[in-house]
């Protein structure tokens, strides 16, 4: 797997430094290639350089994060896009999520925990080019089928020797597999697709935590709430109650 | 016509008591304000002084009447000046535009009152009444109709940059006035002049300085400071802390990095929560924030958490748990050095309730403090709400839970076989249905 390109923005220096120099992009195949410290800046150097990533602050001079996300969408659709953002507020992380952002993290930013945040996006980069492939490519690979039968059967027990067994393969293979063509390990992928399973249940359905961590894969509640929150920065019924709130009174103005 | 002036000076007295009575901001508006309602008062005492001795102008003394006739010309161009000064001031604060005739209009102060003093006086006789007149009105007039008219002119100029109502309130003590000194200017004897003035602070009174108002600005500026307090400073505080924090980082000081964070953390959930309930855990967390950051101010110090999992989506008061752990480090382990241990346990107790403990090893209640504490712990009720001092965050924190879970539930404190004191907190086991 060729190394990521990663353009910084935030308007600044201290949080570009802290992200250049405390996270480590070599360990997770990236590299920066770029920063910016405003938004016009930071349209140029998206066109310039042709980032893999862009971790944009919101709050930024000359033209917002949000905006600068809009319009260099346009042009250069297969950016992925990571929000980081000082205002503890859901109604700009649902401005974001319509603009289908990768990500969203809040500040103060945890570098230990960064690695995360990057996995979700090789997953989701993963997912974009899978989707772009021609459907007879699709399914001459093991990689896509076996990610298929993922999201088939995330609500059991699934483990590397599940898969070994269902696909006839080594599971070292396997985990070998899930580095080499998404660039994640395998339980963190699957920690990614049923978190996101999970947020979908959240919010589109009035199921209560226990049975939406049953349908996401852990027995135990308890335990997905710790992981959830651990993904999120919130506990799942927080999220929920945050979401519900923000559209509640986004309809009341 | 006595009785005119003496109504229109009770009428005035009224506005002032209850002008002077009331709080207020001490702006220069406010200033000119007060000093016009205290030299209209004078003016109104002296306009009845000469309407009587006006007609009595066989049994008072000349000089007398002269004198009071002087003073009260002269308070009339005083009155007039301020309400140049009230109306400039108005205009100013509104545009932002410096007055310009302002040396004119002190000029002509001087020379109307020196006028008034000095020029001589004669009076006139009708079967009507008397009137004064003579060149020592002459000055007077010339600046009130000065001043007059310079109101007209700001009001006129600046009509489109001036608030609604402070326009009215211009414009009609102006008409007020025009109208009066036309009369007063048509018939010598009808004496109206107090009239007018009276009813020009009032109309200002009325829309501008009545105590409802200015107690609203007061109340306004009073909130947007506290709203200044709590949302623009932590904000500033956190992302400086972050910032030196990433400095910290970058200079290897990992230690001083994470300390930093903890701090930044409990900042920002002390900001985040504005809801009336909140989870457990969220409770939790914003607790474990203070005590790591306690922890590392006094290594001595240990904390125990025993929380029973079940518990952590149940809905409590918000802010109940740290203003009690709070207490037991300042009012028990303070005094032992912060030598000692808090542990927080919550369990279930019967029937969907749960106890939560807070208990210290620290050098307990003094003697008769335990008797003091049950007393108003039990009579929640009946203290007078504080604002400061040393118990109103638990007295906080037991009103809060029984106007939020019950009258069933609440704090109450025991003493430790082995010394401290253990805070015990009945709350409600629900978790909230979403």
């Amino acid at each position: 797997m060729k190394k990521l390109r990663v353009l910084l923005v935030d308007d600044e220096i201290m949080i570009r430094e802290g992200f250049k120099r405390l996270f480590d992009w070599e360990a997770h195949d990236c590299e920066v290639v770029g920063e910016a410290a405003d938004g016009m800046e930071a349209l140029s150097q998206i066109d310039a350089l042709c980032p893999d990533i862009v971790i944009m602050d919101i709050n930024i001079p000359i033209m917002s994060g949000l905006k600068v996300i809009q319009l260099s969408r346009i042009k250069h659709p297969q950016i992925a896009y990571v929000i980081v953002s000082g205002y503890d507020d859901f109604s700009y992380c649902q401005q974001a999520l319509r603009l289908q952002i990768t990500d969203y993290i809040l500040k103060p930013v945890n570098y230990e925990e960064f690695g995360g945040c990057i996995d979700n996006l090789k997953i989701s980069l993963f997912e974009r080019r899978v989707a772009e492939e021609p459907a007879e490519a699709r399914e001459e690979r093991p990689i896509t089928g076996i990610t298929r039968y993922l999201q088939e059967h995330l609500a059991e027990e699934v483990s590397l020797s599940v898969l070994a067994e269902r696909f006839h393969l080594n599971p070292q293979y396997i985990s070998q597999l899930f580095k080499n063509e998404i660039g994640v390990g395998f339980l963190a992928y699957l920690t990614n697709i049923r978190m996101e399973k999970a947020k979908k249940l959240l919010l589109s359905t009035p199921l209560s935590v226990a049975e939406v961590a049953e349908r996401s894969g852990y027995g135990d509640y308890r335990v997905f709430t710790k992981v959830f929150k651990k993904s999120e920065g919130v506990t799942p019924s927080q999220y929920r109650r945050d979401f519900l709130e923000s559209t509640g009174s986004g309809e009341g103005r | 016509m006595l009785r005119m002036e003496i109504a229109l000076f009770l009428v005035l007295a009224f506005v002032a008591y209850i002008y002077f009575s009331a709080e207020k901001q001490y702006t220069q508006l406010h200033r000119t304000f007060s000093a016009l309602l205290v030299t209209a008062l004078v003016h109104l005492v002296l306009d009845g002084i000469t309407v009587h001795t006006v007609n009595h102008l066989d049994t008072v003394p000349r000089l007398l009447n002269d004198a009071v006739h002087r003073l009260f010309i002269g308070s009339m161009v005083l009155v007039i000046y301020l309400f140049y000064q009230y109306i400039a001031i108005l205009v100013e604060e509104e545009t932002g535009k410096p007055r310009r005739l302002d040396r004119a209009a002190k000029l002509f102060l001087a020379a109307a009152v020196l006028g008034s003093f000095l020029l001589p006086i004669q009076y006139m006789r009708t079967p009507a009444g008397n009137y004064s007149a003579g060149l020592y009105v002459t000055m007077p007039y010339g600046a009130v109709t000065f001043y007059l008219l310079l109101c007209a002119g700001l009001l006129v100029v600046n009509w489109q940059a001036i608030d609604r109502k402070r326009k009215f309130a211009i414009g009609a003590a102006l008409l007020i006035e025009f109208t009066v000194c036309a009369l007063q200017g048509l018939h010598h004897t009808w004496l109206i002049s107090g009239m007018g003035i009276t009813l020009m602070t009032l109309a200002f009174y009325l829309t501008l300085e009545n105590p409802d108002i200015l107690r609203a600005e007061l109340t306004e500026q009073k909130m947007s400071m506290l709203y200044l307090k709590s949302q623009v400073n932590p904000h500033f505080l956190y992302n400086t802390l972050d910032t030196i924090r990433i400095q910290a980082q970058l200079d290897g000081d990992k230690k001083v990095a994470d300390l930093l964070m903890r701090l930044v953390d409990f900042f920002r959930l002390s900001v985040k929560v504005d809801r009336q309930m909140v989870a457990l855990d969220d409770e939790l967390e914003l607790l474990e924030a203070y005590l790591e950051l306690m922890c590392c101010r006094y290594p001595e110090l240990r904390c125990e958490y025993d929380i029973d999992p079940d518990l952590g989506g149940a809905q409590v008061p918000n802010f109940i748990l740290q203003p009690i752990v709070e207490n037991s480090l300042l009012h028990g382990l303070k005094n032992k050095g912060y030598r000692g241990t808090v542990s927080v346990t919550a369990e279930k107790t019967a029937e969907g309730r749960m106890e939560v403990r807070v208990a210290d090893t620290g050098s307990g209640f003094t003697e008769g403090k335990k008797a003091a504490v049950d007393e108003m712990l039990l009579h929640y009720a009946k203290q007078p709400a504080k604002l400061e001092g040393n118990s109103i965050g638990i007295l906080n924190v037991q009103k809060r839970i029984k106007l939020l879970c019950g009258r069933e539930y609440g704090l109450w404190y025991t003493e430790n076989p082995a010394g401290g004191v253990t805070a015990h907190l009945l709350l409600p086991a629900r978790e909230e249905e979403v």
